[in-house]
């Protein structure tokens, strides 16, 4: 295959440089040091849009009092109820009232703590209903 | 501290291979782990949801590759999974005590060093810990272009991330590997293994039939679920198409370079040959991807619509059943 272009190169990775297989001019293939493929950062985007986009959908949710803060934290972290679930070892059902703010409000701290320290915030702020932005790179 | 070779690949599981035999003496390239490996492969299961869209793969299964090097001859694998975190990590600190370099199956979620745009819920990602510094692990990681450091915390974390393939704590090292490897009988035996799946799977979601299947549902989706989930749906297929540890093309690029390196090394013709067609097989894939990456940036060409990626694949699908034909063929004639 040909090199691609490298316009708006880096900006995927944060500027880390990959490999890809390319034949070279004698027609053998070389491991080619390379930024990502154009197209690549079309569906990338594409699927950080959607994420977002649940996650606004979440906020409205709260702000309206139909789902509890939990899901605000579960869909900024790209989760479902099962997966959730399965991430803090409780049936999944259980996870679902969760979601409600009317079980939510009453949850035990025992509880709020295992959800604390799976999204790395404070019981306080799960109880205080404070929507922390997400850190993927928790520095 | 040990020294370990750290080469940069494009896939993890392939990547990690070749490093680790590497380090026990064994020069492997990355591409020939992936064909000895037996890596190729395709497959459409719109019944296995990720984030609710249809799984699409474009190589076996998690962990295959190991899997077929490991039975090679004077090669001694060890596997472990674990149920609780801290008995996987304190066998992870002695093996490194005995300074021998472990593999790692990880979530990539939890990773810190990884880039925020692709953190996601996958689990099948390989890396190999070499050392211990302080509080921090010193990882090779093979998609990266120098060894990275992460801490203990999130390394436990990302061993027992949960969800699709949960890696449930794996780690592998090698405690022998041959001096020299006669490559000819291996390389015979990965081919034929890909071209097994490739060709004459019962099952019709798999292989070249899976292309062509794809391909038929393809052209139904922006009836079936509108123009906006349409392309959420092709979206996918690119990104797990083309999205980093692919080394392009669906992986179809690192395989031709492993018919070349084996057409080299066997003095056959024919498998050079094969790689050029493949290379043009995965040319045509990336053809694919970049007319849906136009179609979901909304900036189509005239030229671009569902029916012209149908035609696409099945141009796919014909390259590569004349390819893996051809090298049943040469398979059937190897002793």
């Amino acid at each position: 295959m040909e090199l691609p272009d490298h316009s708006s190169a880096g900006e995927l990775t944060d500027g880390l440089k990959i490999v890809c297989y390319a034949v070279n001019g004698k027609g053998e293939y070389a491991l080619t040091p390379d930024f990502v493929w154009q197209p690549v950062h079309v569906v990338n985007h594409q699927a950080w849009q959607e994420i977002e986009k649940n996650i606004a959908a979440s906020k409205d949710k709260i702000a309206a009092g139909r789902a509890s803060c939990l899901h605000y934290y579960m869909t900024a972290n790209q989760m479902d109820p099962g997966l959730l679930a399965q991430y803090t070892d409780q049936p999944r059902w259980k996870v679902c009232l969760h979601l409600l703010p009317f079980i939510f409000n009453r949850l035990s701290a025992k509880t709020l703590q295992k959800y604390a320290e799976l999204y790395r915030i404070s019981p306080d702020d799960l109880t205080q209903g404070r929507l922390q932005p997400l850190i993927p790179n928790h520095e | 501290m040990l020294d370990f070779p750290h080469t940069q690949s494009a896939h993890c599981e392939s990547g990690v291979a070749a490093n680790l035999l590497t380090h026990h003496g064994l020069n492997l390239s990355e591409a020939m782990a992936f064909g000895l490996g037996g890596g190729l492969f395709f497959g459409y299961l719109p019944f296995i949801r990720i984030n609710g869209l249809p799984l699409i793969t474009y190589r076996a299964a998690a962990g295959q590759i190991l899997r077929k090097i490991a039975a090679i001859d004077g090669v001694c694998m060890v596997e472990k999974k674990f149920r609780n975190r801290e008995a996987a990590m304190a066998e992870l600190d002695q093996t490194l005590a005995a300074s021998i370099p472990v593999g790692l199956q990880t979530g990539v979620f939890w990773l810190p060093y990884f880039p925020k745009a692709l953190r996601f819920h996958f689990n099948a990602h390989n890396l190999v810990v070499y050392g211990k510094e302080g509080n921090d692990y010193l990882i090779s990681d093979p998609v990266f272009p120098a060894p990275v450091r992460c801490p203990a915390e999130d390394l436990a974390r990302a061993r027992f991330a949960s969800g699709a393939l949960a890696p449930k704590g794996k780690m592998y090292y090698l405690t022998q590997a041959p001096e020299g490897l006669e490559l000819k009988p291996h390389i015979v035996r990965g081919i034929r293994s890909v071209c097994k799946m490739m060709l004459a799977s019962p099952f019709p979601l798999i292989g070249v039939k899976g292309i062509r299947f794809l391909a038929k549902r393809l052209s139904r989706w922006p009836q079936r679920l509108g123009r906006e989930k349409a392309a959420l749906h092709l979206g996918h297929v690119v990104r797990m198409q083309e999205e980093i540890g692919t080394g392009g093309g669906g992986f179809r690029f690192m395989y031709s370079a492993f018919l070349q390196e084996s057409a080299a090394a066997m003095q056959e013709p024919r498998l050079q040959e094969c790689a050029a067609a493949l290379t043009t097989a995965g040319d045509t894939w990336r053809e694919f991807a970049a007319m849906a990456a136009r179609i979901c940036k909304k900036r189509g060409r005239p030229e671009d619509s569902y029916p012209a990626m149908v035609e696409c694949l099945n141009r796919c699908g014909a390259m590569e059943e004349k390819v893996f034909t051809e090298l049943r063929q040469w398979t059937r004639q190897q002793p």
